[in-house]
């Protein structure tokens, strides 16, 4: 009973999971494979802590995969460092913006930083004008994001004309795939190395998610505005009363989900070595709250935690992982994690009540 | 054995815990058929907690129910109903959005050729309604009942399921004289039909009225019981709160100081308030009394920046005041709201999350910046034990586990921190027993003898005229006038709230 | 590119997986195939063509379908290559992203083919491209040539061509083939008429029939795709210009693709020719290359395969049917679901 309620169940799940599922697919403990699963896991946490803010809120962000592709092209149409007129030369931001000889920051030595800063600004400033209809207007967040979604993303395709954009500088693609440290744990005396068999251990994009994690958990556990998100999110009229800043807090909150989004654009386009008007589409939504839902914060409201979210990301991806080395096709797969996130969603429901009674 | 002394529900050593601390001790207890059992106690006593195990929404943690003889141990809300259990719940489960037929037939339609036969269904509702003497058709939205009637439609539903045993629980707290009156009539036609009846209520002479026996909770045991003339009103509360109450109010610990606290002049916002102006003095307890419906929750709403207003000004210690409600906090203002669920705490968060809300920016430099947990934890133990909240780890019990009365200690003691100067308190008795009404009746006059100024209304007479200062009474948004000094006259207090003899009989203005 | 700032060379442990990627086990070798979608007619096709070769032949065929995915369709590799496969076919969700995930196979040492939708880079990999401007003149040639040898009299004829979004290469290069092969015959052609589609139906529906209304005349009808048919039948049908090779009034016509429908409507004579990719070709060739990179245990075998396709004509109709992947469909039942 202590084990179900606790912070770490769905972590105890997961091993439980993969070590029962060790016996019959042997890849999965496969260093590579490890490696791989760790490699899906942090772009997907990144945008997942974003949303966990805005579910604790009572919310929900549908525009976060839109906020993705939109912030990717971005980012690459500035960096760039070269460009093919066969493919862009129909892109409105052609000749304008993106050039044969790239974007304006391809070839700068500040480029990198620039162009990131901006796409957060971007970012953050969808995020704030969801939070500023939500809050201002009284209009639920799941029509707002929603229009997002539909208006950003087909921004983002008309700028490119469903393009993607190519060549993006080495040091910035390094933040979506570089190591900082590899493993190489096959025989010492080999002459030659077989690469396949030299693992990341630290990448860049650990480090940048688990940055991410630690901020987003002091933020809103140990800090005035985390307590405010937990009393919008717990009773939003009596927070108001007892002199919340609601609005304010509900804006901040819609922007945090989107800049967590345009981080996740930085791992997801580089990881692709391209800006992708199209990233973030699909199923995307449902990789990203089913995470999430399945850490166990709440679609109600007024229950979220990081460290939930950082093992419920782990959950699915590993679930994802071990679903492709059974080489089920993609249809069973979603299936299967519909299903999942059905559960989880029951769970929650179980949890809660469980909760109450004994504390009621 | 006679027929009126078989038993229809009994407990035997049942006993319930939360974090250990027990909420019913070793409870031993014959419910016999065909009674009405009146059950007291103050909040926290153990009542919900016992009625949540009769309804089968929690379970015991050991002892034993019976049913009609048999061990009775029901897993969901679900299996007390299918044995005849009905409750009467103050917050009614009606759909009120669907007639008062389909809210009685919600759980099971009667069904023609796979539709619903809406003609039996109509029927057999007509006949239940003239049955209770509720004169309605079964097609009426229960939207369009008065809460009294509402209530009837309840009864009617729990007929319908062929209820033995009917759980009222504080079943007159919205309704008018006129629909109590009714609702006692329905009770004894109940009775006479052979049904039990569990009755509780905080309103004693109803209790005393009714029952056939009264069964008195303290502290989660069970501290009297006996037939109804065994009891009087004085021996009920003594049982009650385990102690001689001296009076019903305490006595004011200081008087007002001469200084203008608030001061209201010309308050007006079309179809709300009209022209409302008066001034609180440190120290004092200003009693707002009206009706529902006279404007007088709007106008703390108005006062605490929730509300916009046409014209008008509100001064506290000297400066004119607008903006937001946060401004207003700044300013010194506290607000405890009617209802304290939905506008006043975070049911689900702990009581120091609770505590620490209003003045959580206190705590840490900046909004982002890290808080001082330590300092929170402080001063929140410190306000729990000044201020006797009866709970267990603040940091962990949620407030929903607390009674009525410490819930309410909680929303007030929430604005201590700050500590602000002017206390508006709208119904801050409402759904608490005896013994905490007065520990909150003290909690104002502490704060009053501290040298702040509280509104405090409330739509009861009694309170209102044992404990405040001063009486202003509203209708219609506007204010009839003001009484200046006790003893406040029930009769005359009415009077001006029902407008009758507007501005005549007015004693200052 | 990987960038190992420093390595840590742990001692021999033994990794699961990793010996079947010894080279020369090509007679059995294990083929991650990784397609974008199922969606459309033509993959199906192809996936059958690719899946049924290696399958006979022995081999394993481990399946990944991205649903229109990339960052999917590289996880999906990536977990491949984990799998310890002995090579990959990709077809990829766009040129941009089959750059990336053939760097990331080749970078593990995993041999890959990219079938069918050519990275915006052909420099890395097996690469299998049709070439469109080829196929299309096929097409066309026969086209001109026909209607040519039906003309009465001796004005000039007028051809249409309706044209795809020419932000698409493979639109591009359709148009291009349509004119080379129409240019080879100065005197016969007025200057062709150009329907925009923007491979949109509703866009080509009310293009086609304000052109149709201008030039009643039209003598030769190539579309840049075949899926446009059952358009331009809407349009021709009510003129009366919608009729079989023989009757009066016959349109000559074509297109690219090589679907269902079109093998269909060549069989009934209502169209003359559709220039068609050849699947089956294109695929044997990547596995042939893609095993025979295997079985001579090199890791980054890099080469561009070019597919000229061919145009299955009424002429030719009879010996060429079953190259063409529509019509392989339309055998198996296809249309009638």
């Amino acid at each position: 009973m202590r084990l179900f309620l606790s912070d770490y169940f769905v972590l105890y799940l997961s091993l439980a999971y993969f070590f029962a599922l060790v016996p019959f697919l042997p890849t999965l403990s496969n260093p590579a494979n490890l490696a791989n699963v760790l490699s899906n896991m942090w772009p997907l946490l990144v945008v997942a802590i974003g949303q966990t803010f805005v579910l604790t809120i009572a919310g929900i962000d549908l525009s976060q995969g839109s906020v993705v592709g939109f912030t990717s092209v971005v980012a690459a149409m500035l960096l760039a460092t070269t460009a093919s007129p066969d493919v862009l030369s129909n892109a409105p931001i052609w000749g304008i913006i993106l050039t044969e000889e790239g974007g304006p920051l391809g070839h700068t030595s500040f480029g990198i930083p620039l162009a990131i800063l901006i796409m957060i600004l971007v970012g953050a400033a969808i995020g704030a004008f969801n939070g500023f209809a939500i809050a201002q207007f009284q209009m639920p967040p799941f029509m707002v994001t929603l229009v997002t979604m539909i208006v950003i993303s087909a921004f983002a395709i008309f700028l490119t004309q469903s393009e993607n954009i190519r060549n993006l500088p080495e040091q910035y693609i390094l933040l979506g795939k570089g190591d900082i440290v590899s493993i190489y744990l096959g025989a010492q005396d080999e002459s030659r190395i077989p690469r396949r068999e030299i693992y990341s251990l630290i990448t860049y994009p650990m480090v940048i998610a688990i940055s991410v994690a630690i901020v987003a958990h002091l933020l809103l556990n140990r800090t005035v505005f985390g307590k405010q998100v937990f009393a919008v999110g717990t009773n939003r009229k009596a927070a108001e009363i007892s002199g919340v800043p609601v609005r304010r807090i509900i804006v901040l909150v819609f922007t945090i989900s989107a800049v967590c989004a345009t981080i996740g654009a930085i791992l997801y386009s580089t990881r692709l070595e391209a800006g992708r008007p199209t990233l973030g589409e699909g199923n995307f939504l449902l990789d990203v709250i089913g995470a999430t839902v399945i850490g166990g914060t709440s679609l109600f409201g007024g229950k979220g935690k990081i460290i939930w979210t950082v093992f419920g990301v782990f959950f699915f991806v590993l679930l994802s992982n071990t679903l492709n080395l059974m080489n089920l096709s993609s249809f069973h797969i979603d299936m299967v994690k519909g299903s999942v996130i059905v559960a989880a969603a029951l769970l929650d429901v179980w949890r809660t009540r469980l909760m109450r009674e004994m504390n009621a | 054995m006679s027929r009126q002394t078989q038993t229809l529900l009994g407990f035997d050593r049942l006993r319930k815990e939360y974090f250990g601390v027990p909420a019913v001790t070793d409870l031993v207890l014959d419910v016999p058929v065909g009674q009405v059992v009146g059950v007291i106690g103050e909040n926290g006593a153990g009542k919900s907690t016992l009625m949540n195990m009769i309804g089968g929404v929690v379970p015991p943690t050991s002892g034993q129910m019976f049913w009609k003889g048999q061990a009775y141990a029901p897993r969901s809300p679900g299996d007390a109903t299918m044995l005849g259990i009905a409750f009467i719940h103050q917050e009614l489960n009606l759909f009120t959005n669907l007639t008062i037929a389909e809210n009685i037939f919600v759980d099971g339609f009667p069904t023609r050729f796979g539709l619903i036969d809406r003609a039996e269904m109509r029927g057999k509702t007509q006949a239940l309604l003239e049955q209770l003497s509720l004169d309605a058709s079964p097609d009426t939205m229960v939207d369009h009942l008065a809460p009294g009637e509402r209530q009837l439609v309840e009864i009617a539903k729990a007929l319908h399921r062929d209820a033995e045993l009917i759980i009222f629980d504080e079943p007159t707290t919205s309704l008018t004289p006129r629909e109590t009156a009714r609702l006692f009539e329905t009770i004894e036609r109940l009775k006479a039909d052979h049904k039990t009846i569990l009755y509780i209520s905080h309103i004693l002479s109803d209790v005393e009225r009714l029952s056939d026996r009264i069964v008195v909770l303290r502290d989660g045991e069970l501290v009297a019981e006996g037939p109804t003339d065994e009891f009087d009103i004085p021996r009920m509360i003594t049982a009650m709160i385990g102690r001689e109450l001296s009076g019903l109010f305490p006595k004011r610990s200081a008087k007002p100081r001469g200084e203008t606290l608030l001061s209201v002049q010309g308050l007006s916002q079309p179809g709300v308030l009209d022209n409302v102006s008066f001034d609180i003095r440190a120290g004092e307890i200003f009693g707002l009394f009206g009706l529902m419906g006279s404007g007088r929750s709007e106008m703390a709403r108005i006062l605490f920046g929730l509300d916009p207003y046409a014209a008008g000004t509100v001064t506290l210690n000297g400066a004119t005041l607008a903006g937001s409600v946060r401004d207003r906090i700044r300013a010194g203002m506290a607000f405890v709201t009617e209802d304290r669920r939905a506008e006043g705490l975070m049911m689900d968060a702990s009581i120091m999350d609770n505590l620490s809300l209003v003045s959580i920016e206190r705590f840490g430099r900046t909004p982002v910046a890290l808080l001082d947990e330590k300092a929170i934890a402080a001063k929140t133990e410190a306000l729990k034990s000044d201020i006797q909240i009866k709970a267990g780890s603040i940091a962990v019990q949620p407030v929903r586990s607390l009674s009525g009365g410490n819930q309410q200690k909680v929303v007030i003691g929430k604005w201590l921190i700050n500590e602000p100067a002017l206390f508006i308190l709208d119904e801050p008795t409402r759904g608490v027993d005896v013994g905490a009404k007065y520990e909150i009746y003290a909690l104002a006059d502490r704060l009053a003898a501290a040298g702040n100024g509280i509104l405090f209304i409330s739509s009861e007479l009694e309170e209102i005229a044992g404990v405040c200062d001063r009486v202003m009474v509203m209708n219609r948004g506007e204010v009839m006038g003001t009484f200046d000094a006790p003893p406040f006259v029930d009769t005359e207090i009415l009077a001006l709230a029902f407008g009758e003899q507007a501005k005549t009989r007015e004693v200052s203005a | 590119m990987r960038h190992t700032k420093s390595m840590i060379a742990a001692g021999a442990i033994a990794v699961a997986g990793a010996a079947a990627t010894l080279p020369g086990t090509a007679s059995a070798a294990s083929i991650c195939f990784a397609f974008q979608d199922l969606e459309t007619e033509f993959w199906v096709a192809g996936h059958t063509a690719i899946t049924r070769t290696l399958e006979e032949a022995g081999h394993t065929v481990i399946e990944r379908n991205a649903n229109e995915d990339a960052n999917r369709q590289l996880e999906q590799v990536r977990d491949c290559i984990a799998q310890g496969v002995d090579g990959v076919i990709i077809i990829p969700q766009d040129g941009e992203s089959a750059v990336t995930i053939v760097n990331e196979a080749q970078d593990n040492d995993v041999p890959i083919a990219v079938f069918n939708r050519p990275p915006s880079d052909l420099s890395n990999g097996i690469i299998v491209v049709a070439d469109n401007a080829s196929i299309a003149s096929q097409a066309v040639d026969f086209l001109a040539q026909e209607a040519i040898a039906n003309r009465q009299g001796d004005e000039k004829l007028t051809p249409l061509i309706i044209v795809g979004d020419l932000g698409d290469p493979n639109a591009i290069g359709r148009k291009d083939g349509f004119y080379e092969a129409i240019n080879r015959y100065p005197d016969d052609f007025n200057t062709p008429i150009e329907v925009a589609s923007e491979w949109d139906a509703a866009t080509a529906l009310a293009n086609l029939e304000a052109a149709v209304t201008a030039n009643p005349d039209i003598d030769l009808l190539f579309t840049s795709s075949d899926f446009l048919f059952p358009t331009i039948r809407s349009v021709f049908e009510p003129r009366g210009m919608w009729k079989q090779r023989g009757e009066d009034g016959h349109v000559i016509m074509g297109g690219l693709d090589g679907d269902a429908t079109a093998c269909q409507l060549l069989k009934e004579g209502y169209i003359d020719a559709t220039g068609v990719q050849d699947l089956y070709f294109e695929a044997e060739a990547a596995l042939n290359a893609i095993l025979s990179a295997i079985e001579a245990g090199e890791a980054q075998p890099n080469e561009v395969i070019e597919d000229p396709g061919f145009a299955l004509t009424s002429a030719n109709l009879a010996e060429r049917e079953m190259d063409m992947w529509g019509c392989v469909l339309l055998s198996e039942g296809f249309l009638d679901n």
